[in-house]
């Protein structure tokens, strides 16, 4: 009965997911540990038929307190002169609302909020995060509700949707599927993520990921990587 | 939009606590060893793991058997769920000090009593 209410959920989510932009990114999860430090570092590169585009990220994070972190992020992009430069500045905080286990599924919040360099251009995402565990196996959703505004953009709302089925195979090895959608991108292909874990609360978490876009005839391809360090 | 709130609110719904009673089961944290080191608890069920840290430093609760990190603060108790487990061994530890505080969960799978 479970299943059937989270695949009828699942459906109907999927079909309300519009946005445009870079759709293909991180999915969270809704955990936060307390006394983290994190730097973190996430690559995307994207390739259609017409151009490539490259973007990277470095962020810096600290957990305030048991059930929320704050993270800091410098955004690089390749613009179409083929230079790289600083993009956007972005502030993001994540919110774990209930302890792992306790409910049917694990539930977090994320917010985040980006301007972009030397423009008067910013962006606010609100999302809500779920997680639920099948034995080995854990499924992960994010829903985002994002708001664009200044003058250097047109005003308006858009929502995103991520999704990410997991097999916790081994700490280092997790494979899993990731489905990303938004206006005019519907992206699915496989992942693997894993972490090393060394002294005390010192590990290396990392995510490699291949999306290919399914709803269009030409070629759309994104390549993410992230790796993250935690202190 | 409307439509966007619905689904929102009926994941929301969807997700809500339904909880059943929950076994609870203690473990105690001292001088960087768990005790007991093995702890059984039923197979098949959701438990409550209550643990108490009766060091002076924070440990850290971490399986990946168990799919749970939890951190413990000195002097201080935290609570992980855990389940329902299929019958089988999981292995934890504690971050901080993994060469010492490491211990077992041992899911037992429960006899059903024939009262007939």
């Amino acid at each position: 009965m479970k299943n059937q209410l989270l695949a009828t959920a699942l459906l109907l989510t999927c079909c309300l997911a519009q946005a445009d932009g870079y759709v293909v990114d991180k999915v969270y999860h809704p955990n936060v540990l307390p006394d983290e430090q994190r730097l973190e570092w996430r690559f995307m590169s994207r390739q259609n038929d017409d151009r490539n585009v490259l973007a990277q990220r470095i962020g810096y994070g600290h957990s305030l307190s048991e059930y929320v972190t704050l993270e800091a992020y410098i955004v690089g992009e390749r613009d179409s002169d083929d230079n790289f430069g600083l993009q956007a500045y972005e502030l993001e905080s994540r919110w774990m609302l209930t302890d792992q286990g306790r409910y049917w599924a694990d539930w977090g919040l994320v917010f985040e909020l980006e301007k972009q360099h030397k423009q008067d251009a910013w962006e606010a995402t609100s999302g809500l995060v779920m997680e639920k565990e099948f034995g080995r196996n854990s499924l992960t959703l994010n829903w985002f509700l994002v708001y664009e505004w200044g003058k250097a953009l047109h005003d308006e709302f858009e929502t995103e949707f991520r999704m990410q089925y997991r097999f916790r195979w081994k700490p280092q090895v997790q494979p899993s599927i990731e489905v990303f959608m938004g206006e005019d991108f519907v992206g699915i292909g496989p992942a693997l993520m894993g972490v090393q874990r060394f002294d005390g609360q010192r590990q290396l978490k990392w995510e490699l990921g291949f999306i290919s876009e399914v709803s269009g005839i030409g070629k759309d391809h994104t390549l993410r990587f992230v790796l993250e360090y935690e202190f | 939009m409307a439509k966007g709130r619905l689904t929102i609110g009926m994941l929301l719904v969807l997700g809500l606590p339904c909880q059943a009673e929950v076994d609870e089961f203690e473990l105690v944290l001292k001088e960087h060893l768990f005790y007991p080191a093995r702890l059984e608890v039923p197979a098949g069920r959701k438990v409550k793991l209550v643990i108490h840290n009766q060091d002076d430093t924070p440990e850290e609760f971490d399986s990946f058997d168990l799919n749970r990190e939890k951190v413990i603060f000195p002097k201080r108790k935290a609570t992980v769920y855990i389940g329902p487990l299929k019958p089988g061994v999981y292995d934890f530890f504690g971050e901080f000090n993994p060469n010492t505080a490491r211990g077992q969960v041992v899911a037992v799978k429960q006899e059903i009593s024939d009262a007939n």
